[in-house]
């Protein structure tokens, strides 16, 4: 038998994680009111901005680095930089160097999120990491999303 | 039904993918036959960076996706594509496995069937499942199109065929769709014994036959090429294109490019009007799929009317002329 890995597609939007399509993924525990998670949830036809909301801490002392509700910050204790791109958006910390990228690809019918960014837990354990001209993200095949983690912002 | 086997597997080619609609028709047919099967309808698809297509086929109707997206993909090579697909229908035995007759399934169809010593059809004008045995009954031309044969392959599998473009209706597009997909490993792939210097796409006219609303068709009844000539016009007043018979192209009124039937294009059109065509049955399988279609011949016994809508016993030259000018004045 041929060894061979799967996910879920969506018909109008999908993130490029680990080299696979999916319409939606979580890393973390997005529930938990401290604590790294990652959450690239599912876009609805007719939308066409991907949903990232996060929580990122910095690498060794798990300090918060920032935290995103749907794209927008909703606390940003180091000061980092919000910057649109063609396309998506980046993160930049006060050092210059990209926390976080997010660009969407539009083809004629629907749309590919890319992400890159090198994300630690509060265990200073690497959770993502860039991998070709996507993300790897550790356990995130386990739990690729069936339906919108969050229905309103 | 074999239980051994699953599924109703489709060749993704999405070569001038707004313009061949063959694999969209496919799926279209393929959950028909799926569903008779109780079973799912899968894309393949191989190549680079090819990920819209794969979110496209979902759109369109197909259930799982198997994708090979590799950079020593990027161009078709008919060893690679023989050799990935042998190995994924011998690990995932699928029940049924279409390609399109294109000339990119035509060459490597045939190849895959032998790897895998099963049968094809070629040129395939109709699938069905039979509700007894659960066979694929692959209706193709037979005996230079005289006739058409029904085939199946009752012991070998997958049971495989390639089929005209135009005959199945493709499924709307839903973005709302879910399905699943699967990546293989592919890290192996044959010494290639042939080297692609450079790629280049044939030039072809404006809009292709198959995509067109309205069609006018022209026969060796139309007398001339001066007559012929006329359809054109008929054309650009109803804003469609021109196909022809094949007597029409081998008297030099029309290129290839534009000849209808079971060696040429099938159509979808909404309207064709069929002029000075007898109607022979390699003709007819090219204009079976249109909604509505009328026919102008002299010949009130010509096979052409035993498949019309509206049908007029009339010599062309003569009604041509007056249907040009009534369509002047009014439009």
């Amino acid at each position: 038998m041929i060894k061979y890995r799967e996910s879920k597609i969506s018909a109008h939007h999908n993130y490029l994680v680990n080299d696979m399509l999916t319409p939606g993924f979580v890393v973390g525990k997005p529930n938990d009111t401290e604590g790294f998670y990652f959450l690239a949830d599912i876009v609805l036809a007719g939308e066409s901005m991907p949903r990232i909301s996060c929580r990122l801490l910095a690498e060794g002392p798990g300090n918060l680095l920032l935290e995103l509700n749907w794209n927008r910050i909703q606390a940003n204790p180091e000061g980092c930089i919000h910057q649109s791109i063609p396309g998506g958006f980046q993160i930049l910390r006060t050092t210059g160097d990209v926390l976080l990228e997010v660009q969407t690809q539009a083809f004629a019918n629907g749309y590919l999120t890319r992400i890159k960014a090198g994300l630690y837990d509060e265990n200073g354990v690497l959770q993502m990491e860039p991998l070709g001209d996507s993300i790897s993200a550790h356990d995130a095949e386990k739990i690729v999303l069936d339906s919108p983690f969050s229905s309103s912002a | 039904m074999n239980k051994t086997f699953g599924g109703v597997w489709i060749f993704g080619d999405y070569r001038d993918y707004f313009q061949n609609r063959i694999t969209l028709q496919l799926i279209a047919k393929g959950r028909e036959l799926a569903e008779t099967l109780n079973t799912g309808t899968t894309v393949v698809l191989l190549g680079d960076q090819i990920h819209q297509y794969a979110m496209e086929y979902v759109a369109h109707g197909a259930d799982t996706v198997i994708v090979a997206d590799h950079q020593n993909l990027k161009e078709y090579e008919v060893e690679k594509y023989t050799t990935l697909l042998a190995q994924w229908v011998k690990s995932y035995q699928p029940e049924i496995f279409l390609a399109g007759a294109t000339s990119f399934g035509r060459e490597f169809f045939p190849r895959l069937a032998k790897r895998l010593r099963t049968g094809l059809s070629a040129d395939c004008v109709d699938l069905e499942v039979d509700p007894e045995s659960f066979l694929l009954v692959q209706t193709t031309p037979a005996f230079g199109g005289e006739l058409l044969a029904e085939v199946v392959t009752p012991d070998r599998r997958p049971q495989m065929a390639t089929v005209h473009p135009g005959v199945f209706r493709e499924l709307p597009h839903n973005a709302e769709s879910v399905g699943h997909i699967i990546y293989p490993e592919v890290d192996v792939f044959p010494e290639p014994r042939v080297k692609i210097v450079r790629s280049k796409p044939q030039r072809t006219g404006k809009v292709s036959l198959e995509d067109a609303s309205v069609v006018i068709a022209g026969g060796k009844g139309l007398g001339s090429k001066e007559q012929f000539e006329l359809l054109y016009e008929l054309a650009e007043l109803l804003e469609g294109e021109v196909g022809a018979t094949r007597p029409a192209v081998l008297s030099g009124w029309a290129g290839e490019d534009r000849l209808l039937g079971q060696t040429g294009k099938s159509v979808n059109a909404k309207l064709v009007i069929s002029i000075g065509t007898s109607g022979a049955l390699q003709y007819i399988t090219g204009i079976q799929g249109a909604e509505t279609v009328i026919a102008i011949n002299r010949n009130p016994d010509a096979p052409v009317f035993r498949i019309v809508d509206l049908g007029l016993v009339a010599d062309a030259a003569t009604v041509l002329p007056i249907l040009l000018e009534t369509l002047r004045r009014r439009l």
